[in-house]
């Protein structure tokens, strides 16, 4: 008799997953065309021409990836420097749960954090005019609701680093990379060596997809940069929401347009990224090899 | 694997059953009231209102909530959700013709009133039904008229409010009061004001292109393109000449009021505005700003107006939002929310048709100590002017001045 398991978890995979996320997308693109929708008069182009005429969602969608990126890479490697330098210590029982710690906090609340902490009224100012090092709340730098996004991307580090800290922790014992170590130095490495040939490319190369995938996730994100953001530019979630809930109803498949947009880039990336890649094969010593 | 397809058609026909109106809808318009509170008795109400203040929940969930289930046994669920998110319901329940929506009731303001009345999202005339209308003044324009739309019993008014300037007296000493003013202000006391890049940041921009046209009244009538091009250019001028003056330089804007008002708490700002009289005293009886706070109108009119109770188009319990509306139209109901200790908000009754001792109780009630009353404010008073100037403000403030 055949085994009906496997069917059924793709029927329950398409039922949960691709289903809701195809209709929202068709919903999204239709009402983007003015082809659904109370306010709506019917099928029409100019949504998308007046999106591609302002230029706010390229603005929107540079500004956001480099916030995400550079977010990344110092969560990455900040996680990677922790491991490489106090692994052994931070398997303590003590500073394992202090990692899992922030974890739990939802990204709304370390928003909120971020604006208590670093705002011209927030902590820090207070302490700098109590030291005598500011006269007015003015004087203060500006780090949230600024140029440089510095609140936000300090917030995603203090969301994303942990778990990067906690997954390299993992990897770093899974695969024994502190044997292989040991072993290349006993085999004349030096610590730079071991670092830049072991360490670095086995932990890299099992969580590159996390790394990916967490950098998407980024690009999306909405409470954090709701919240510590500022107008213009604006992160893409941002800007959907308050295309969406605009005042000029007739104008709401704007943030549909941009929905649509960001979506189909998003999931190009992905299947780029996530395609099985013919023609390569891996050698036993994990070097990857156009055929 | 067979079952799958009658479970798909399960699901599909559950979709395909529509719940047919419970009630006969349009009879309630003619009906007695006498018949309309016997349907509502013992209905299940879901109201959708903004819940951003613990003096406006206290009083919704500690007085009106019991309040009506013991006098009607009616059941009144409050969800949260302002204008954007009534507004994205109604639209989305029409697309999918949901013939009884989630929401009966919804508080609205001008904003509001005219984008669920371009969507057909409200039910209605239904005013003319509630006995205790008979003690609001209908002729009152304030009232009668919203967004230069006239209301015609579509929503029911249930507060009336004055736009209001807010600012520490400890710290400044003499307000500004028109634009030339506001540019001394400016360059004294540089950062610390904004315009928030809302309903109420919008307000006050009305305000200004009042002022550049020359009267309290130069907004009034049908939205007029060419007077609004003319002024809004004036306006944009004006701010980006002194946006450097701003709060951060006129780099970025607050999103909305909520977070204006977090800097004025911790000193950032000195100067903010909103809506009912600047909401200054409940803000300062619970700590958030100081007592040195006062507020005053702008020399050329802040806008006045009310805000409303409306009746969704597939509200399920129509006969039963009417009797809770009527009920918060009450003068108990009414007297209880002008309370300064609490949602400290004007009446929308005109006192002379109350009962004399319902005139006695509101005269008695205690006045505000920190915020002004808005019978100090109403010789400055101008009405909201069409809502294309909302519109193309919002466009253009953000076109002009945020993206400059």
């Amino acid at each position: 008799m055949k085994d009906s398991r496997p069917n059924l978890g793709i029927v329950l995979f398409i039922a949960i997953g691709v289903v809701p996320f195809a209709a929202a997308f068709l919903y999204a693109l239709l009402y983007s065309f003015g082809i659904i929708g109370v306010a709506n008069t019917g099928f029409t182009t100019e949504f998308w021409t007046s999106i591609w005429a302002s230029g706010t969602f390229f603005s929107s969608f540079l500004y956001s990836a480099a916030i995400a990126l550079v977010a990344v890479i110092i969560s990455v490697g900040g996680a990677l420097w922790a491991t490489l330098k106090f692994q052994k210590r931070l398997q303590q029982k003590f500073l394992s749960f202090i990692i899992y710690l922030p974890l739990a906090v939802p990204g709304v609340v370390t928003g909120f954090f971020t604006f208590q902490l670093f705002s011209k009224g927030g902590f820090f100012a207070r302490l700098s005019y109590q030291m005598g090092w500011i006269t007015e709340a003015s004087q203060f730098p500006d780090l949230v609701n600024d140029a440089l996004a510095f609140g936000i991307v300090l917030s995603f580090i203090a969301m994303v680093m942990p778990f990067f800290l906690l997954l390299f922790l993992n990897v770093h014992k899974n695969e024994r990379i502190e044997e292989l170590s040991v072993l290349a130095r006993s085999l004349g490495a030096s610590a730079k060596q071991v670092t830049r040939l072991i360490f670095l490319p086995i932990l890299i190369k099992k969580t590159w997809v996390l790394i990916v995938l967490y950098f998407i996730f980024l690009l999306g994100a909405y409470e954090v940069p709701l919240i510590l953001g500022q107008e213009s530019p604006q992160m893409l979630s941002v800007l959907i929401i308050r295309e969406i809930k605009q005042y000029d109803l007739s104008k709401i498949s704007e943030g549909y347009v941009v929905a649509v947009m960001y979506t189909l880039i998003v999931s190009l990336a992905a299947v780029l990224l996530f395609l099985p890649k013919k023609g390569r094969y891996v050698r036993p010593n994990g070097v990857e090899k156009e055929e | 694997m067979s079952k799958i397809p009658i479970i798909i058609f399960l699901v599909l026909l559950s979709f395909s059953c529509a719940d047919q109106p419970s009630q006969d809808d349009e009879a309630l318009k003619t009906d007695s009231w006498e018949e309309i509170a016997r349907k509502a008795k013992g209905t299940t109400v879901n109201f959708m209102m903004w819940q951003g203040s613990p003096v406006i929940n206290d009083y919704i969930n500690n007085y009106v909530v019991p309040s009506v289930k013991k006098e009607y046994n009616i059941d009144l669920n409050i969800s949260g959700g302002q204008g954007p998110e009534i507004v994205q319901l109604v639209m989305g329940e029409k697309q999918a013709d949901i013939e009884r929506g989630q929401v009966d009731m919804v508080w609205i303001n001008g904003e509001t009133f005219f984008q669920l009345r371009k969507v057909d999202g409200l039910w209605g005339p239904f005013v003319h039904q509630l006995p205790n209308a008979k003690y609001i003044n209908m002729d009152d324009p304030f009232i009668n008229t919203d967004f230069q739309q006239p209301v015609e019993g579509m929503e029911a008014p249930w507060s009336i409010t004055q736009f209001a300037m807010v600012y520490d007296s400890a710290k400044i000493g003499n307000p500004p009061k028109t634009l030339p003013q506001l540019t001394e202000y400016l360059r004294k006391h540089p950062g610390t004001f904004t315009i928030s890049n809302d309903f109420t940041g919008m307000t006050l921009l009305k305000s200004f292109l009042a002022e550049l046209g020359g009267s309290p009244t130069s907004l009034d009538g049908p939205f007029d393109e060419e007077k609004y091009t003319k002024l809004s250019q004036q306006l944009w001028k004006y701010i980006n000449a002194h946006k450097k003056y701003f709060w951060k330089e006129g780099r970025t804007f607050p999103k909305e009021q909520s977070k204006m008002g977090q800097l004025y708490a911790n000193g950032e700002l000195l100067l903010v505005y909103g809506f009912s009289e600047g909401g200054i005293e409940e803000k300062v009886l619970s700590g958030l700003y100081p007592e040195s706070t006062r507020g005053y109108a702008w020399k050329n009119g802040t806008i006045k107006n009310s805000n409303y109770l409306g009746i969704v188009y597939n509200a399920p319990e129509k006969a039963g939002a009417m009797q809770v509306i009527d009920f918060l139209l009450s003068p108990e109901a009414q007297l209880k929310k002008a309370d300064v200790n609490g949602m400290n908000s004007n009446t929308v009754l005109n006192l002379e048709s109350l009962p004399s001792d319902w005139q006695e109780k509101f005269k008695k009630g205690t006045k505000r100590r920190y915020g002004p009353e808005m019978i100090d404010l109403e010789n400055n008073a101008i009405a909201e002017p069409a809502p294309e100037y909302m519109i193309r403000l919002y466009e253009d403030f953000r076109k002009q001045v945020i993206e400059q």
